[in-house]
């Protein structure tokens, strides 16, 4: 187990590398780069040779590979360099957005998946067959509502109108409630879609048959016999999905005014502001790979067929 | 226009109707009336993020809104007569030549970490400001031109030699770039001048607490005690505290204000006016008093080489049909190369025509034929002409793409591209590649109108030895001759018969297409009181109050 888990590491640091390999050279390809943007602005008013100080001043007219080995060598050392745009250190950008993304993606996932899970057992326990159908149609419907919309929906109804609730300068809590539920709502439909799918074809399983047969609730056999099978194809689902919020969150940011990995993406890829994309691409790689790594180790946990298997091959 | 009557105006309409009859003697009376209330935090939604706040970048308008409550300047330019009056310099001297300029301080001034703000420190300001620092990566200040060096006199005595005449450089004292921080700041690298809690000015209000990228927060300075010396308030601020927040959604902007959670916001389009003034709150408009909102043309692409070709272009343009369909009152048109309320402006309405008629037939005089899809063409190219959309200005893509259709329908084709910043970038700088550009900039000086044309400046027109190397062979020595002697005229009536002279010598020319007066819209509550803005639209809330609400 100890040598999977180092391998496993190793894997990660290749991956870590490559993402940061990549991410450089295709900032090299766009036209123009973060110095250029930024100087050549209007709102500073330079003059050419100003420019052409500052750029001198930058090294960006340096070889490609001399700016390379600068950059993975800070990198290492665990300087990851200014933000052309914003001024400040990258390190501070991140800490900035990395807290309010993760709390967003965090809770904003915690209840995509509560919705998905009420949403699949209600599909199969629901009393009527067009209740059921009705229920099994509400992640479509909530795959296809804009977030931009949806968020604004949010805002005007629960805030402006009926001022339930703060948008500006809100409570740290109350703050998370619009945000939480705008985003939860599109990433529990495809769970909600997939476990569904997974409940209705464990259901046609022998063993389903022979619990009925035994006298079991519908209840009980969901959720001792089905729900636990049907569990698993969702969690792989699920650990892309997670990747994917951390820096997918853009648009509820932007709606919301909340800082986020998403945001600072968007803005820096606009800017070309190359320190900040390198450590945000390096970041997210990594957040991807720890999720799936730890996606694989609880397949074991949740399917004792997988522990046996791994047992056998030691 | 003033203060009093611009907030009058916006008034719901009944207010309006009797702001329209105090108007005209006794406006100041019916505002004075309420007394000035000490307290309270201003909620202020920005629409985006401060940059870095190193003083000359105060132009982004993001940047200028916050710099404006932290720094005080040498001198304060009246934002209605355009005077400059005494602000943390009590007086100063100007030699005939306009290249010595000697700064009396008032005495006790400290910034917020209790350093002084003696010569010395001013000093250093203006040795990085007008030199930049390279090591420090600083750059020059746009407003400050040929500066050499200073020399601290005494304690409160500072004077600034310049290698040329600089008349420029006494409103260039005044603007938002030259607002005066301590040692400290300048002591940091440019590239850690993005967060706020490392700019320590003088100014009535002090960064407590950032969030970077969401949330500023400025509280009042108890001991302020050296505002402009012609304010009538003097003393601290009246507000506790000013919260920005980062709102960048114009509709949350704006549902936020009227549902009462904030009390003014920054960039409200036009057509967003409406919804503000039939909720009775008020739209503030100030104008930004510089070159117009405007496209200008790159003479060194064959295709707008000719002169003829460009003033059919100038004629094609409905410009009145531009603003009344995308813009409100408070988008004027414009009747000149700088705005109406800009120093040295003179109306030029008449060279600012639309006539369709006349624009075909100096095209067919150029020797533009239409071709078969009914675009002109001369010798087998196409009059087919590129603009990229400037984001800042208001509304520009609709703008652009209004113009588009104009010139159109006299067989002028102009694509009008978005495209990401490098692009943009890179594009506006190759007259072959954007024969048309975007521009404006705002500054309460003549001075302005060379900071867009001059070649050694933002190079509009792009001329060679200018801002790029990808121009073959366009010079303008007779403007560039007009622009530096307007640069070095100390004698300022014939500085503003020059400045004249230019705006005329652009538009015979057709070197640009002005479309209007641009300002800057915020939105407030009718309870914010005393709200100000510096001469070229940055507001200023030393003066403002909370009425009671």
């Amino acid at each position: 187990m100890s040598r999977y888990i180092i391998g496993r590491i190793g894997q990660a640091l290749l991956v870590l590398w490559v993402a940061f390999t990549a991410a450089f050279l295709l900032l090299q390809a766009l036209p123009g780069d973060a110095i250029l943007i930024k100087f050549q602005n209007p709102e500073l008013g330079l003059g050419p040779d100003q420019i052409a100080a500052l750029r001198e001043a930058y090294g960006v007219d340096s070889p490609l590979w001399a700016q390379y080995l600068q950059a993975l060598g800070n990198f290492l050392a665990g300087n990851f360099g200014y933000s052309v745009q914003g001024s400040v250190p990258v390190s501070q950008e991140l800490l900035a957005n990395l807290p309010a993304t993760a709390r967003l993606a965090g809770f904003g996932f915690s209840l995509a998946v509560l919705v998905a899970l009420g949403l699949a057992f209600l599909a199969t326990l629901a009393p009527f067959a067009w209740l059921r159908s009705a229920i099994q149609a509400i992640p479509s419907l909530f795959i296809s509502v804009p977030v931009f919309w949806l968020g604004i929906m949010l805002i005007q109804t629960f805030s402006f109108r009926l001022k339930w609730i703060s948008v500006i300068n809100p409570g740290e809590w109350e703050g998370l409630i619009l945000p939480v539920i705008t985003l939860a709502v599109p990433i529990s439909a495809p769970l909600a879609q997939i476990l569904m799918r997974n409940i209705d074809e464990v259901s046609t399983q022998p063993f389903v048959a022979v619990a009925r047969a035994k006298g079991a609730s519908p209840g009980w056999v969901l959720w001792k016999h089905v729900a636990k099978n049907a569990l698993l194809p969702t969690l792989t689902i699920a650990g892309i999905l997670f990747g994917e919020l951390l820096a997918g969150a853009v648009i509820t940011e932007t709606v919301f005014g909340l800082n986020g990995i998403g945001g600072l993406t968007e803005r820096s890829v606009r800017f070309q502001d190359a320190s900040v994309i390198q450590a945000v691409v390096v970041f997210s790689a990594a957040c991807f790979v720890a999720v799936n790594l730890i996606v694989d180790l609880l397949y074991p946990v949740f399917d004792p067929r997988l522990r046996k298997a791994k047992g056998a091959a030691a | 226009m003033s203060l009093q009557s611009l907030t009058a105006t916006r008034r719901s309409a009944l207010k309006g109707l009797a702001a329209v009859l105090l108007a005209s003697a006794i406006v100041s009376p019916a505002l004075a009336q309420d007394t000035p209330v000490q307290g309270g935090t201003l909620i202020y939604l920005e629409q985006q993020a401060h940059t870095n706040l190193y003083p000359p970048a105060g132009g982004f308008y993001p940047n200028g809104g916050v710099l404006n409550q932290i720094t005080d300047k040498l001198t304060y330019q009246n934002p209605e007569t355009l005077e400059i009056e005494p602000w943390l310099a009590e007086a100063w001297e100007v030699n005939d030549t306009a290249t010595e300029y000697t700064f009396k301080l008032k005495p006790g001034i400290t910034f917020s970490d209790g350093t002084p703000l003696d010569a010395k420190a001013v000093a250093l300001n203006y040795d990085i400001f007008g030199l930049g620092n390279k090591d420090l990566k600083f750059p020059i200040s746009e407003v400050i031109n040929n500066y050499d060096h200073s020399e601290v006199v005494d304690d409160l005595t500072v004077k600034f030699y310049f290698k040329k005449p600089s008349p420029g450089f006494l409103q260039g004292t005044s603007v938002i770039g030259s607002g005066i921080v301590s040692a400290s700041t300048l002591a940091r690298p440019y590239d850690e001048l993005g967060d706020a809690t490392k700019i320590i000015g003088s100014g009535p209000f002090v960064v407590e607490s950032e969030k970077l990228g969401k949330e500023l927060n400025l509280k009042v300075r108890a001991d302020y005690n050296w505002g402009p010396d012609k304010f009538a308030h003097q003393g601290r601020a009246y507000l506790d505290a000013i919260k920005y927040i980062i709102t960048p959604e114009d509709s949350v902007r704006i549902g936020a204000l009227l549902a009462g959670q904030a009390d003014i916001i920054r960039q409200v389009q036009a057509y967003d006016e409406p919804q503000v003034n039939d909720a009775g709150f008020d739209i503030f408009a100030p104008g930004t008093r510089g070159v117009n909102d405007a496209i200008a043309f790159r003479p060194d692409n064959p295709l707008v080489a000719d002169v003829t070709v460009r003033q059919a272009l100038l004629l094609a343009t409905n410009r009145k049909e531009i603003v009344d369909t995308l813009f409100s009152s408070n988008y004027p048109l414009a009747t000149s190369v700088i705005s109406s309320q800009a120093a040295g402006y003179i109306d030029l309405s008449d060279k600012l025509v639309f006539d369709q008629e006349k624009a075909k037939a100096l095209l067919a005089e150029a020797g533009w034929t239409p071709g078969a899809d009914g675009i002109l063409e001369k010798d087998g190219k196409k009059l087919d002409l590129t603009v990229y959309v400037s984001l800042p200005q208001p509304q520009n893509e609709g703008v652009l793409q209004l113009v588009a259709q104009q010139w159109a329908q006299v067989g002028v084709k102009l694509n009008v591209l978005a495209g990401d910043a490098g692009s943009r970038t890179l594009d506006n700088l190759d007259p072959l590649k954007t024969p048309v550009v975007v521009s404006m900039v705002g500054r309460a000086d003549p001075d302005v109108i060379k900071s867009g044309f001059y070649p050694k400046n933002r190079d509009w027109l792009l001329q060679k030895g200018g801002s790029s190397d990808k121009v073959a062979s366009f010079v303008d020595d007779k403007l560039n001759g007009l622009l530096e002697s307007l640069a070095s005229e100390t004698d300022s009536a014939k500085r503003l018969a020059i400045a004249g002279e230019i705006q005329g010598y652009v538009l015979d020319q057709a070197y640009i297409v002005p479309f209007f007066e641009e300002p800057q819209a915020f939105a407030a509550a009718p309870y914010v009181e005393g709200l100000q803005f510096e001469a070229v639209g940055r507001p200023s809330f030393y003066n403002t109050w909370l009425a009671a609400h």
